[in-house]
């Protein structure tokens, strides 16, 4: 494994944000960092470029704890993004460039191959206030693909992002896993982003609910099938469905009965089940969603857990007379 | 490997302000403006006196041709114009000079007599002095002025009230704190707001995810100061080169020590503020909070300021002002005042620059650690009191 997460654990006076946190992440990969808000996840990545300090825990990259050195071959986009809004995009994205310690025609060389390559051509010379908000978002993107990173992570990438913008940045994504690079990457929208990565890690309450390739987390230890029959809204006739061949995790407005194969149980039986109740409409093996993951893995759903935060939160700033 | 490093990532922090700042209007502007303003109040005392009404020079007794010749020549050679005026006796005549008729008398074979004796003696001396002191060398240089030489021209000067440091030497002085306090508050401000726009900017996360603190505090200081300090040896150049061009009395003798004292201090002072400026500009979210953080910072030197001009006009200083020139926070502006105005000898001012240096020092590691500690804190802006309690936890 490149990246371990080992054991994070961080408390902000009464709140924990990471409670003994852990997770590994490969390379050559797209790798989500997901969870509702609140969950620690920007804590996580401040703590792996120390800019946050840890009660307890390690990161390890390749072996070792990270230190000054290796985090200079790592590219980091908060999620506060900021750049000095009067300096111009080339100076700036090269400045970057020469703090991670590349010499000055290097630096110059990839400030513009990145300028270029982000769709930013012609704009070297512009202040950055002067920028739209999505080129901001993608000089601030610049500034941290500029050094060519082993490790690249990116705190909520595609939050204010359109359609457009997320197609974009997950390509780049892909394309820097593709060339051998870590990628974590970070998102409260859990199921935007199913599509994006390879595998995932989701975080609630500081501490790691499940963690895997998506395909595995979505398909689930038991498989999921979703069965209609016409004019049966209630899915009335799963009431004959013995919990020996599976059992009824919900019903769709529409009727259709989502269902989860118990462990060898044989769905053509499920299927003559159906049969047998009216004609059959709709009868498919379907992969469950990242946030019905979520929701089976913690008993709440994701914005059950953020309305909790946020309430937990205002009550932690009142306690402590303190807005933080 | 890992020092070099270091360096080499303060260093590029430094330049980006010096490449940044340097370029900017407002510095060019300003640098410009406070050059020609430096060039105007040396050169243009000198230029106006030689077009302004000649100065009398009163002899007790009555003129001679002799000595009206060579009060004309003096005047002349020291780029003035000087008259001499018979007076009927030495009464008349200080009479004149205390009212400002004369600007010197001359008794023959006895005394040279001005207003004020400067304390430096001759040199160093007010515009009647020197041209009076120019009257006794053109005596013994100018031939045919050997017959005034035996009546006894080369005279001892008298003054009519006690010695004092001279005007031009206070000046000085006070040009010299209008500069430190200038550099140290425009320099100064100009790091706490560079600090409160990278902390509102939020950009200083992306910075401190590859430099340490200390190196992104020292690197920007470093970079403002070095921008401080070439301002300020300009603007001294052109205090020295204007002075000779246009023969000020204000680059002779003692003056000159004092412009030294003073570019000394002017570093020293800036040292001692600039960790302290930073610290200020860190404890803000938004750049518009910064003026009132740097508040506390700028007090002791608003104090020390305020208090010069009294020591300028004033012969000599109060304890009070005494004590405040060997505490580092106001040495910077104090010390140069009591050295311009002859209050406190060298070793005291030397005395002085050690305690600052150790000063300096200490302020420096409070403030990097205020800083560290403050720089990644968003929220309400944080007050000193606090950010010194949790620096120390830290």
């Amino acid at each position: 494994m490149e990246l371990e997460i080992d054991g994070l654990r961080r408390r902000y006076g009464t709140v924990t944000a990471l409670d003994g946190l852990t997770f590994d992440v490969p390379a050559g990969q797209v790798f989500g960092f997901l969870g509702p808000n609140g969950a620690g996840k920007t804590t996580t990545m401040r703590a792996i470029f120390g800019v946050t300090a840890l009660d307890a825990g390690e990161i390890r990259w390749r072996g070792k704890p990270v230190d000054e050195a290796a985090r200079r071959t790592f590219g980091y986009m908060p999620e506060e993004r900021g750049l000095y809004p009067a300096m111009e995009l080339f100076d700036q994205v090269e400045y970057f460039a020469r703090l991670h310690g590349m010499d000055g025609p290097a630096a110059a060389k990839a400030a513009w191959h990145w300028i270029d390559r982000l769709g930013l051509s012609g704009r070297g010379k512009t202040r950055i206030d002067s920028l739209s908000h999505g080129n901001q978002q993608r000089a601030q993107l610049a500034v941290a693909l500029v050094h060519d990173p082993e490790l690249l992570v990116l705190d909520e990438p595609f939050s204010g992002l359109d359609p457009g913008g997320i197609d974009d940045m997950s390509a780049i994504l892909k394309e820097r896993a593709a060339a051998g690079v870590t990628v974590l990457f970070s998102s409260h929208q859990l199921d935007l982003v199913e599509d994006i990565c390879e595998a995932v890690a989701i975080i609630y309450q500081g501490r790691l609910v499940i963690s895997g390739p998506v395909a595995d987390l979505r398909r689930g230890g038991r498989p999921r099938l979703a069965v209609r029959i016409t004019d049966d809204k209630t899915a009335d006739w799963s009431a004959g469905l013995s919990p020996s061949l599976g059992t009824v995790d919900s019903v769709r407005p529409d009727g259709t009965a989502e269902i989860s194969i118990t462990a060898g149980a044989d769905a053509q039986q499920i299927l003559d089940l159906a049969r047998a109740a009216g004609p059959l409409e709709h009868f498919a093996y379907e992969d469950r969603s990242l946030s019905e993951v979520f929701r089976q893995a913690t008993g709440a759903s994701v914005g059950q857990a953020e309305a909790e935060h946020a309430a937990a939160t205002k009550a932690a700033q009142v306690a402590t007379g303190a807005g933080r | 490997m890992r020092n070099n490093n270091s360096f080499r990532t303060t260093w590029l922090v430094a330049s980006r302000e010096i490449r940044l700042r340097a370029k900017t209007r407002v510095f060019v502007i300003t640098s410009v403006i406070l050059l020609i303003a430096v060039a105007l109040a040396v050169a243009l005392p000198a230029i106006l006196s030689g077009k302004s009404k000649p100065d009398k020079i009163g002899v007790v007794g009555g003129t001679t041709t002799t000595i009206t010749g060579i009060i004309t020549q003096a005047g002349r050679l020291s780029g003035g114009q000087a008259v001499a005026v018979s007076e009927p006796n030495q009464a008349a005549a200080e009479a004149a000079l205390r009212n400002g008729d004369l600007s010197a008398v001359l008794v023959p074979n006895k005394e040279i007599i001005v207003k004020q004796v400067p304390l430096g003696g001759v040199s160093g001396s007010v515009e009647t002095l020197a041209r009076l002191a120019g009257l006794s060398k053109l005596i013994q240089d100018v031939p045919g002025a050997a017959d005034a030489v035996a009546q006894g021209v080369t005279l001892p000067v008298r003054g009519l009230q006690a010695p004092s440091t001279s005007l031009s030497s206070r000046l000085t002085g006070l040009f010299t704190i209008v500069i430190v306090w200038v550099l140290i508050s425009v320099y100064g401000s100009q790091i706490a707001l560079g600090i409160g726009e990278e902390k509102s900017s939020r950009v200083v996360e992306v910075l401190l995810s590859s430099v340490r603190p200390v190196q992104l505090l020292i690197g920007k200081v470093l970079g403002i100061g070095l921008l401080a300090l070439a301002q300020a040896v300009s603007m001294v150049l052109v205090f020295i080169i204007a002075g000779f061009a246009s023969g000020s009395s204000l680059v002779h003798g003692a003056t000159l020590n004092v412009v030294i004292a003073g570019g000394v201090f002017m570093i020293l002072g800036y040292a001692f503020y600039c960790t302290a400026f930073a610290a200020a500009g860190s404890l803000v979210s938004r750049q518009s909070d910064v003026n009132s953080t740097i508040m506390p910072v700028q007090l002791p030197l608003i104090l020390a300021y305020a208090l010069s001009y009294t020591v300028i006009y004033a012969n000599g200083a109060n304890a009070f002002y005494h004590v405040l020139g060997f505490l580092p926070p106001t040495a910077p502006i104090a010390m140069p005042v009591l050295y311009a105005a002859g209050d406190v000898p060298v070793w005291q001012v030397v005395v002085a620059a050690v305690l600052t240096a150790a000063g300096t020092v200490w302020m420096a590691r409070i403030a990097v650690r205020i800083y560290s500690n403050s720089i990644l804190r968003t929220g309400p802006r944080i007050s000193f009191r606090q950010a010194i309690k949790e620096s120390r936890s830290a």
